[in-house]
Formats: structure tokens, sequence, C-alpha cells
């Protein structure tokens, strides 16, 4: 891995906050995604490397790196964070289970919640909580938080559904993975869901600033998006749980 | 069961990183007898701990099951066994992480019979190795860690053996992760002290690194 770092012209960024697994743990699937990448891509081997970083700060701070030209982001950061790193959309995830687009849940204790007025004084808990901006006007557009609604991230998601179910003024936003298995809890009746976002991106990879001069992006780009339908590449999408990419479809809002 | 963003790179580390490459499992005399399997299982685990090469691990946590399903026949309740059993699942999961899981939540459920048995077993070891793995395995809905659940059989674990220092460094990994700095800093320093009384060993040393680790976040 070292050698094909220090050979790298361009470094993959991925930084997924709030969801498990350590940069150690991945670091061979990153490094074998990155060569299927640049393979498919028609860059030279070696010339893309790949560093994983499971938070907000420290995905933040590789990509104040020179090298980190691409970022593989969920939605919620690429909301939070594109103004500030300059990120041009390239392709969207397309997740093994969940596709191209998900939508996000609002929970909170049954009977509680009559409308978002409602929610004055609670605590919003959710894997997004890093991106507040991506919750009030992107998952929550149609839902206006009042202003002294507290939005925290956790990832102890579990135990916000906990402390919902158990009557505290908490209201919890889940992807919809999580919001699929609620049914499954043992206290999900105490639950109720009180809102449902559009249908929105995933994840994107997108270019920071101008580090990737236009020709070798759209190369990448073109590469990305035969991923998964070429003999070969979906051997290194499948670990990462990728069917493969598609374009980006963005909301009107964050369209860049 | 359904997966997320990423979620194929969560692979659970039960055990201490790998750092130093061994060569692969030595032959050894066949063990027969409840206690030989139990040792076995545990000398296995402890050479995964510092094994960097992923098909010597995968032959370790085969070899362990092996040994697993060996004493579960000569003793199904035995609390040796049962927590051999644990184990062995816990390095299969490590080994096999597709299907980390399933082997996951056999390992968790082999830990609660085994602490019904004894939970004094192996210092309290199945509270112990119950609240690791609750704490460090992927949270719902994509595996069972639970870190609340976690901190409880933590506190079980000391509640039984209070000076045994793995069982203090389970309450403060859980305690920090639940963002209780100031508890988790207590139970590190407690964890230092306690190995410090003890004599001097590879298991003492790593317990002691583990806690000024602890102690410096």
């Amino acid at each position: 891995m070292t050698t094909l770092l220090a050979a790298s012209l361009a470094t993959l960024v991925f930084c997924a906050p709030g969801y498990p697994g350590g940069a150690g743990d991945a670091q061979p699937l990153l490094d074998q995604f990155a060569a299927a990448t640049a393979a498919i891509s028609g860059w030279p081997a070696g010339s893309l490397g790949a560093v994983y970083d499971p938070t907000e700060e420290g995905g933040l701070a590789k990509l104040a790196g020179n090298d980190a030209v691409l970022a593989f982001v969920p939605y919620p950061f690429y909301v939070e964070h594109a103004a500030q790193l300059h990120l041009t959309p390239l392709v969207q995830a397309d997740m093994a289970d969940i596709g191209p687009q998900q939508r996000w849940t609002l929970v909170a204790k049954s009977g509680r919640l009559t409308g978002p007025a409602s929610m004055t004084g609670y605590l919003l808990l959710s894997t997004a909580g890093y991106a507040p901006d991506f919750i009030r006007h992107s998952a929550l557009q149609d839902w206006v938080l009042p202003a002294d609604v507290k939005i925290e991230f956790t990832g102890q998601v579990l135990s916000a559904l906990r402390r919902a179910a158990a009557g505290e003024p908490v209201a919890v936003l889940l992807d919809q993975t999580q919001a699929a298995a609620l049914p499954s809890l043992p206290f999900a009746a105490e639950l109720k869901s009180v809102a449902q976002s559009a249908e929105l991106p995933v994840a994107l990879i997108a270019v920071v600033g101008s580090r990737l001069a236009p020709p070798r992006a759209k190369a990448l780009q073109e590469g990305l998006l035969k991923m998964g339908r070429s003999g070969g590449s979906s051997e290194s999408l499948a670990p990462l749980r990728l069917r493969g990419f598609v374009l980006p479809k963005l909301p009107s809002r964050t369209a860049p | 069961m359904k997966t997320s963003f990423f979620c194929g790179v969560s692979i659970l580390a039960l055990t201490a990183c790998a750092t130093q490459p061994q060569s692969p499992p030595l032959p050894r005399a066949q063990p027969s007898t409840t206690q030989e399997l139990a040792a076995a299982i545990d000398a296995d685990a402890r050479r995964s701990d510092h094994e960097a090469d992923a098909k010597v691990r995968a032959e370790l946590a085969a070899e362990a099951g092996r040994d697993a399903d060996a004493c579960l026949a000569r003793e199904p309740q035995a609390a040796a066994c049962l927590y051999g059993g644990a184990i062995a699942l816990g390095l299969e999961a490590r080994a096999h992480p597709a299907r980390a899981g399933e082997s996951l939540n056999s390992m968790l459920d082999k830990l609660a019979r085994a602490e019904s048995s004894d939970p004094n077993y192996d210092e309290a070891g199945p509270a112990r190795v119950r609240a690791l793995v609750l704490i460090r395995a992927p949270g719902w809905p994509l595996g069972p860690g639970d870190t609340e659940a976690g901190l409880d059989a933590a506190r079980r674990a000391v509640a039984l053996r209070p000076l045994y220092p793995p069982n203090l460094l389970a309450l403060a990994e859980g305690l920090a992760k639940t963002g209780d700095r100031s508890g988790a800093r207590d139970a590190y320093a407690r964890a230092r002290d306690a190995a410090q009384a003890l004599p001097d060993a590879a298991d003492r040393n790593d317990w002691l690194r583990e806690a000024d680790q602890g102690l410096k976040h």
C-alpha cells in the first residue's frame, strides 16, 4: 500500500462519518477499488490511490491535502462541505441494496409530534447530525424545524431510538436502511415516522476544486460509469456494497 | 441483513491490531481433554492477535473452530467449551468478514450461556468478551453492536473481578464510546494501577500500554 501511495499522483478520499469501519480495515478494499478505477479509466497503474477516514474532521483534513483530488462521500457530507471544498460531482454511487437514491425518515415517540412546531426544544439525533444544513434544508425541507431544535451527530442510533421511545424530547432522523429495520426493534410500537424526505443521492464521487484536469476527470467519469458493467470491475465494487455508478442527479438546491 | 454505505468495510477487530508477521501454525499434539481443548483455543486466539497474514488467521480460526466443536461434543454445557466456542467464532468473524454478522450473533449466544454456566470463568471472561463484542461491533441495524448493553456487561465483569485489568479496560472503552470521558479516564487509571500491581509479563505490558493510550485521549 505504501508503495502504491508513494507512486500515486492522485488520491481519492473516502469519508463516511457515522458508519462503522476503521481505516486499517478498509484499506485493502480501497486499494483494490482505486486500482480497478484507474485501469478502467485508462489512467496509468498506480496513479490513483485511496484513503479512508471514518470521521468528518479526519476526512476534511485529508481532503485539504494537495494530493486529494477526489472525494467519495455520503450526500449529507457533500451538502455540508461542497461549497467550502469546491466539490464538483462526477458520479453518484449505485448501492447494492438501496440503489442510487434513498429517503430519510424522521422518527419520534408515538403521539408526541403533531407538526414541525411541536418539535420546539427537541434534540434531533442522526448519523447525519454532523450536517445540520443537510438535515434542515434537504432531508426535512418540507418539515421546517423550529430554530431551537438542537441537531447532534450520533453513531449510537439504537440508543437514540431508545431515548425517543422512553419519552425524552428526542427525534431521530434515520437513513433508508435504518428506517427499514425499525419494525424489527422490540420497542418499535412506541415510535412513529413523522416525516420523510424526497429521494436524495446516497453518496457521490466529486472532484475537489480544480485539482484534476478536465480530460482526466472526463476519463475517470467514463470509467466509473462502466464499472459493474464490464468484466472484473464488479469484484472491486462488491466489498464496498456498490453496484456501480450513475450520472449525478442532484436536487436543484445542491446542483452545481 | 440490509446494509448501507461503507458497511462493507466494517470488519470487527475483537483483538489487538496485527503487528508481527508470524509463521503458519505449527504442527501440535492433538488436544483431547476439555482443559487441553480450551487451552488450544486460547493459544490460537493469542497467536491470531499478533498475526498480520490473513491466510494464517483463517487457519487459526479453522483450527480453533475444530477444537471448539470437539470440546462442545464432550461437554456441551461446560463454560470452558461455550466460552472457547465463542472465542473461536470471534476468530471466524475476523477471518471471514462477509459472514461476521452470523458469527457474532452465535458468539453472543454462546457467551450468554457461558456466563450462565460460570460467570467467573477466565476472570469473568464471558461478560468481558460480551462487552467488547457489543462495544466494538457495528451497531444496529448493520450488526449486533450495542454500546449500552456492552457497558452493562463490562460493569458485570468488573463487579466480579474488579482488579483484573482487561475488565477495567473494557469498562473504560465502553465509557469512552458513550462519551463519558471522565468515567473512562478513571477506569483507565484503575486498569493501569491494577496492572502495575501484577508481576512483570507480556500481558501486563500490553494492558499498561492500552491503559496509557486511553489516558492520553
